[in-house]
């Protein structure tokens, strides 16, 4: 099982995500649309189209004036998230010299941030389905997979700050798994002997590998639907 | 399409399409409803994204002017378009072939009926899409739902109705080139009884440098805009002419889904602007007309090239007022007036501005509704509901009232709409909750201020 999930699942993981997005994006590019279909107030073009349509995507400003809760539940979340995932870096890799350099000790430091950023974006998750539940005309266009999206986030979100709380936990153990993974050399004696951690990246993978066939993928999609509302 | 008594019972006589033609019920409607959904998979690309991009977020709901009116299910703008959506993902997807309802795919239930009216009770306003975090725009998907309605021949019979008029006759109202001329002198007397100076009507007049397309409403029904807009060419000395064959920007294949008659409706238009020889073709007061000539015709080269020039009058009075070329008169217009903006020409046709300085130019007490222009909440008349009586009592209590409620938080005393759906529906709003208030068009404050 632990062979199954840690040696040959992340393959498949990595293949199934970039193919599945890339042919999304592919079938999108290529389906035809004959002219924007401008909502105003909207720039003319060029770079102030490009500037409206990063400012929607990163800040949310429609949902800031639509709906004020779940935009904060909603940014704070995804935000963090990037945050979460620029910090796993150090999960594969470490920066001795960079930490040096600004002097930081980086493992007091992430144990701060990274215990900061799981709280905050559990929260933010726990609001986000209580919201789903509580509000009648969020609940009645809910199918089940929009709840056990976010109960897989939760349990990804809760076997990780098992790890960050729990025990303390050997970076280098996952570093050299991974590169040992990347270069196909990887050895069972490579593999983290951590239930915690088996299950984590097992959870994750298959988040990721849904990520292309679900609504998830909207980080990708809200490029597409904002160039065509957002250009006079 | 309007109220005119006389006019309306010639549009009667006029042949229409016989209102019995859904021979299509079963699994025969059942396959050509799937069919349909599933062929957005060959684009165009916005309803391709929307199909899959939606993340149930609820947003849309909250900022719907028929949802806030008296919530229903089907009323939820993400799960009226799921009528649509789930149908495509069911097939279309591999999430949905795979696992089914669980991901939202689900097969069309066959009630027609029930996609016809949740189809219909959406007024395409578009206030979903200003909020809507991931840029989906439903009434995209409205008009995708209509169109499948029409091709099955589903489509209310009231609406079928005006389009076939329209095709017929050139106009939503079925009035003929006689009418056209019959109004036209009988608002030159008017002028000349209201103002004393003789100002001229003119139609067919090839050369002239502006040909105007007004709705027909504006003519028949509600004739002070183009009274207004008449003593402004006056003033000015410019050369304009309406023309007694095409003399109605409405055009409800917008509205019902069906391209094909909305580009037959308007290629009379171009084909008329081109023999007049006009140097400008100004639309008049009607929001989705100027819509589909600047937005969609004129972008899209429907009939190539054009030797003229695409404006509307709103931006051309906005225009000679910021000049100074003509003096308005305040004190003409005492009451308090508030502006509501069409659906069409806010948030579709960003002309948002100039209204609001023709009506602070021509009033003494102008006052913004809250939330105002794009953000402003449809009539509850909006994509052709307005022309439907069979609905009256939803318009009245429900889609219309949150705009019911924003008019009566002005105090006015007059409501400027330059659409004359937004008018209908507003005046029956006014009429139906006993309102002392006034519904017109921008250029009646014109018409009434400005001083020759």
């Amino acid at each position: 099982m632990n062979h199954l999930i840690l040696g040959i699942l992340p393959y498949f993981t990595v293949i199934i995500f970039l193919v599945g997005i890339g042919y999304r994006f592919y079938i999108w590019i290529k389906a035809p649309q004959p002219g924007a279909i401008t909502l105003f107030p909207a720039p003319s073009g060029g770079a102030d189209s490009f500037f409206a349509i990063v400012k929607e995507s990163l800040l949310f400003p429609g949902l800031f004036k639509g709906d004020r809760f779940l935009w904060a539940a909603a940014w704070i979340f995804h935000v963090t998230l990037a945050l979460i995932i620029i910090g796993h870096v150090r999960v594969f890799t470490d920066f001795p010299g960079l930490w040096a350099a600004l002097g930081i000790n980086a493992d007091s430091m992430s144990a701060i941030s990274g215990g900061i950023a799981g709280v905050t974006i559990t929260i933010c998750a726990l609001l986000l389905i209580v919201r789903r539940l509580a509000i009648l005309r969020v609940r009645e266009i809910s199918s089940f997979s929009d709840f056990m999206i976010m109960l897989l986030i939760m349990a990804i979100l809760a076997t990780g700050n098992a790890m960050r709380f729990g025990e303390h936990f050997d970076l280098n153990m996952t570093r050299s798994y991974f590169s040992a993974l990347a270069t196909f050399s990887l050895t069972s004696s490579l593999m983290p002997a951590n239930q915690m951690f088996t299950l984590h990246f097992f959870l994750a993978q298959i988040l990721i590998m849904f990520i292309p066939f679900s609504k998830i993928l909207h980080f990708g999609g809200i490029f597409f639907t904002q160039t065509i509302i957002k250009k006079a | 399409m309007s109220d005119s008594p006389i006019i309306r019972e010639k549009a009667v006589k006029a042949p229409a399409v016989e209102p019995d033609e859904k021979a299509t019920t079963g699994p025969a409607l059942r396959k050509q409803v799937t069919d349909a959904c599933k062929a957005i998979d060959n684009g165009p690309r916005v309803l391709k994204l929307y199909m899959e991009m939606c993340a149930r977020c609820g947003t849309c709901a909250e900022q719907c002017p028929v949802y806030q009116g008296e919530p229903t299910e089907l009323r939820n703008p993400a799960r009226r378009s799921d009528l649509i959506r789930s149908v495509f993902k069911k097939h279309m997807t591999v999430s949905g072939k795979v696992f089914g309802p669980l991901v939202g795919g689900r097969d069309f239930d066959g009630d027609m009926q029930r996609f016809v009216d949740a189809f219909y009770e959406c007024t395409g306003c578009r206030r979903c899409a200003t909020f809507c975090p991931m840029g989906i725009d439903n009434s995209v998907i409205t008009r995708k739902g209509r169109a499948i309605v029409d091709k099955l021949g589903w489509t209310p019979e009231r609406l079928q109705k005006v389009i076939d008029i329209s095709l017929e006759t050139g106009n939503t109202d079925g009035a003929n080139q006689a009418a056209l001329k019959e109004t036209a002198r009988f608002l030159e007397e008017e002028i000349a009884d209201d103002c004393g100076v003789e100002v001229r009507i003119p139609y067919d007049v090839a050369g002239a440098e502006i040909f105007f397309v007004p709705p027909s409403g504006d003519l028949l029904v509600n004739p002070e805009a183009v009274m207004g807009i008449a003593k402004v060419f006056h003033k000015l000395g410019i050369s304009w002419t309406l023309s007694s064959r095409a003399f109605d920007g409405a055009n409800y294949g917008l509205f019902t889904g069906d391209d094909k008659s909305m580009k037959e409706d308007n290629k009379l238009y171009i084909d008329e602007a081109r023999r007049l020889k006009c140097k400008t073709l100004m639309m008049g007061e009607c929001g989705h007309a100027h819509r589909i000539m600047k937005f969609m015709m004129e972008k899209a080269k429907w009939w190539g090239d054009l030797p003229f020039e695409i404006t509307n009058v709103l931006q051309f009075t906005a225009g000679i007022i910021e000049d100074g070329a003509i003096r308005l008169d305040k004190s003409a217009n005492p009451d308090a007036v508030t502006y509501h903006d069409p659906c069409n020409f806010g948030r579709s046709c960003g002309i948002v501005e100039e209204p609001r300085r023709i009506m602070m130019a021509s009033c003494a007490d102008f006052r913004e509704m809250t939330p105002n222009r794009h953000l402003n909440w449809c009539c509850g008349g909006g994509g052709g509901l307005s022309a439907m009586d069979d609905i009256y009592e939803f318009r009245m209590n429900v889609s219309g009232k949150m705009k019911l409620k924003q008019i009566d938080e002005t105090e006015a005393k007059f409501c400027a709409a330059p659409c004359s759906n937004c008018k209908r529906q507003l005046a029956q709003l006014m009429e139906y909750h006993k309102r002392n208030v006034t519904i017109g068009g921008v250029h009646d404050v014109v018409y009434r201020a400005l001083v020759l």
